[in-house]
């Protein structure tokens, strides 16, 4: 009986323990750090409001200097060349990034990045594009494409993505203004072959369950009719 | 066992390297295993099914949390499926199988049980944000406890491995 007791304790500990933080936390399939959603879905669990970013890049001799910017969160990394920006009569270039306080839904894209708005008091040079790169949530499906805009209600435009390091997406772009990554709404989350899912993990525990209750049952008996 | 895991941990964020890491990670840890008897490690063939249906029971434990909360579950590209299963037979025969042996032998079973929990949790501090610690300690602990009670290693193999491949 003090096994089972002890066993039972464990269980509602672990129970306890792994409501605290979002699912997903087994053997580091997981991104290094959770998500900060500026809308969290309701699988986030305890959720922290995204950081912004500043940035001063200085200019030599009318050329900027490398450099990156990015949010406190590591969320949004833009990285710009020498040179990038026109900067004219310039000593420094500022760069800000800030976390679009709503979350906006535009018809026919699903995102699943916070919006950032990206700006800079000064353009970019168009043959010297920036690189970014923003990192994603493994609660929610890949993105396939990052989305810029001038605006936040839109119209969006595509830009040339490609997979980065785990949990993040990279594209290159000329221009500022308002960057977010998800995916077309009318086409299937990509990367959504996968094993278990958000409507499978209900399905398999509540299997699991009947299996050992169905095959248990039997086991029990017998063992008491001995 | 810690510079296996951790050194999985690294090799994991480089691009295309999640897989082998896994692989190669969970192959190495089951060397741990190399030349203990395996009824030693709790992997006795007495009651299998009763061992089978005991890690179904700690799988659907494992994944009740993100179940009841239904759209809560990350996605696990099927890619990584096989090598889910590697790491989770690994990091079983190591920590609840050979450290878990080991430790027992030189201090009983409450050594056992909070040593290899202990060290099981701090493998996995590389690879997982602090916060999640908690809930991996207390997995582990679950997991120990159970190779005690039941002196089971299937157990927690087909828990580990059904936790790992739905999550």
């Amino acid at each position: 009986m003090k096994r089972i007791a002890l066993l039972a304790l464990a269980v509602v500990a672990y129970g306890i323990a792994a409501w605290m933080v979002a699912p997903g936390f087994y053997d580091g399939f997981g991104p290094p750090q959770p998500y900060n959603f500026t809308c969290p879905p309701p699988q986030a669990g305890a959720n922290t409001k995204p950081s912004s970013g500043h940035l001063e890049i200085k200019v030599i001799g009318g050329v900027s200097d490398a450099n990156s910017a990015f949010t406190d969160d590591g969320q949004l990394v833009i990285g710009f060349l020498p040179g990038a920006f026109m900067a004219a009569g310039k000593t420094s270039i500022t760069v800000d990034i800030k976390p679009l306080g709503t979350c906006p839904t535009p018809a026919g894209i699903r995102f699943v990045t916070n919006v950032y708005q990206v700006s800079a008091d000064a353009t970019i040079d168009p043959s010297k594009p920036a690189n970014l790169v923003l990192r994603f949530s493994n609660l929610v499906p890949n993105p396939s494409t990052v989305y810029l805009a001038s605006d936040p209600n839109g119209p969006w435009t595509t830009l040339t993505t490609q997979p980065g390091q785990p949990f993040t997406v990279e594209t290159r772009t000329a221009t500022l203004g308002y960057f977010a990554a998800g995916y077309p709404a009318g086409s299937p989350p990509p990367g959504s072959v996968t094993v278990g899912g958000s409507q499978a993990l209900p399905i398999i525990v509540a299997i699991l369950i009947a299996v050992v209750v169905l095959a248990g049952l039997p086991i029990a008996v017998i063992r008491r009719r001995r | 066992m810690l510079a296996v895991e951790w050194t999985r941990a690294v090799a994991m964020r480089q691009p295309g390297l999640a897989i082998p890491g896994l692989v190669l990670g969970g192959a190495a840890l089951a060397l741990a295993a190399w030349r203990i008897p395996p009824a030693k490690l709790g992997l006795g063939t007495t009651r299998f099914g009763l061992r089978v249906l005991g890690g179904l029971a700690l799988g659907a434990v494992l994944l009740l949390p993100a179940a009841v909360r239904s759209s809560a579950v990350p996605l696990l590209p099927a890619g990584l499926a096989v090598a889910a299963v590697a790491v989770s037979i690994g990091e079983e025969v190591a920590f609840r199988g050979a450290l878990y042996a080991a430790l027992e032998d030189a201090g009983g079973a409450p050594l056992a049980i909070i040593g290899s929990t202990v060290m099981w949790t701090l493998a996995h501090a590389l690879s997982h944000p602090l916060p999640f610690l908690g809930a991996v300690a207390a997995a582990g602990l679950l997991l120990a406890l159970w190779r005690w009670a039941c002196n089971d290693l299937i157990g927690p193999i087909v828990g580990h491995v059904i936790a790992d491949l739905a999550l």
